[in-house]
């Protein structure tokens, strides 16, 4: 039966290779964005764990280009759909559903760059490069459209279930960091206080303008 | 005093630099490992799918057209027979030469149509080979 199998999935080995790549891929974007995000709330969940998550995050990142690639560049040795390398490299030009698959080419290209831009983040500059990277979780939320709409195995419960574990709580923290954020802005724009509390205020303004987040969470 | 308090300093600051460089390579190494477990488990499991049928892009045309010919033999009884006769063939077919999701939704309206011209073309025995020869 195996052996069998095996010959009938024979021509299909790139194809299969892919699929798997790109399940791959979902998985440790998702790892990454999570421990990403736990970066940022240091002081609340990963405390003993301190800088080594920024290390995870890193070693995730780097793991996700490597099944991006493999999983576009193993589409090239599928005799089925045959892409080019213009199909699989530049967005809306492919044959097999080009817009979702479009949408998957996008979110690759732009996980590549904001990625690897961290190396080159001293000649972006610190405060620009904190600002793009930002934009990796719009660009991973493409990547679990593209995966949910172009992928085969979208329907299958193994595959949902498999992909949930990690994406769930990535959105989750997503989520509510974005609402941290707003609630963190919304107390520094209305400085108008009482005389009494705007004495130690005066203390803590100068010193850290920008950082107040760490002064405010759930600490 | 101060120069040994100063050499334990460097020296503690270096087991520490020691010890977060083993921290990292550890995660790394464990990362490495996991993804390549990862890729591996979701490898054999769509090759498992593939193996045994049940892939849903191979097996997915034959189950949705079998769905849509009882569906469509229900308001028509008389065409059944005949219906099931020219799909079984198909259904041997289809899998091995379409394994993509994008030509399943395409090969259903076909055949329902011939569902639909079938009854139309039956009274007579001509214009049957001309439905099977334009398909």
């Amino acid at each position: 039966m195996i052996a069998a199998g095996a010959v009938s999935a024979g021509p299909h080995i790139f194809w299969i290779t892919s699929r798997a790549a790109g399940v791959a891929a979902l998985v440790l974007s998702s790892l990454a964005v999570c421990a990403g995000l736990l970066i940022g709330a240091r002081g609340g969940a990963l405390k003993g764990f301190g800088g080594d998550t920024k290390a995870l995050h890193e070693s995730l990142s780097l793991a996700t280009l490597v099944a991006i690639a493999v999983h576009g560049a193993a589409l090239l040795g599928d005799h089925y759909m045959h892409p080019s390398v213009l199909d699989i490299s530049v967005p809306f030009t492919g044959a097999y559903r080009p817009f979702w698959t479009g949408i998957g080419i996008v979110a690759g290209w732009g996980l590549a760059a904001l990625g690897l831009s961290y190396y080159a983040r001293r000649t972006v500059g610190q405060s620009r490069w904190r600002s793009l990277h930002r934009f990796t979780a719009l660009f991973w939320a493409l990547g679990v459209v593209h995966t949910l709409t172009a992928g085969t195995d979208a329907t299958q419960p193994w595959f949902l279930l498999l992909i949930a574990i990690p994406t769930i709580p990535a959105a989750v923290l997503l989520l509510s960091k974005l609402t941290k954020t707003e609630d963190d802005r919304r107390p520094r724009q209305p400085p108008a206080r009482t005389p009494e509390q705007a004495h130690p205020q005066q203390d803590r303004a100068p010193s850290h303008p920008a950082p107040a987040r760490t002064a405010s969470p759930s600490r | 005093m101060d120069e040994a308090t100063r050499l334990e300093a460097k020296g503690l600051a270096r087991a520490k630099i020691r010890a977060r460089r083993r921290r990292v390579t550890t995660i790394r190494k464990r990362t490495v490992r996991g993804s390549i477990a990862l890729f591996a488990a979701v490898w054999a499991i769509v090759f498992a799918q593939l193996v045994s049928g049940n892939d849903p892009a191979l097996s997915s045309t034959p189950q949705r057209t079998a769905r849509h010919s009882v569906a469509a033999t229900e308001p028509k009884p008389a065409p059944e027979p005949e219906a099931s006769e020219e799909d079984e063939p198909a259904f041997e077919s289809e899998p091995e030469v379409v394994p993509e999701e994008e030509f399943a939704p395409e090969a259903e309206p076909v055949e329902e149509e011939f569902f639909e011209e079938e009854p139309e073309a039956a009274p007579e025995p001509e214009p049957e080979p001309v439905v099977t020869a334009s398909s």
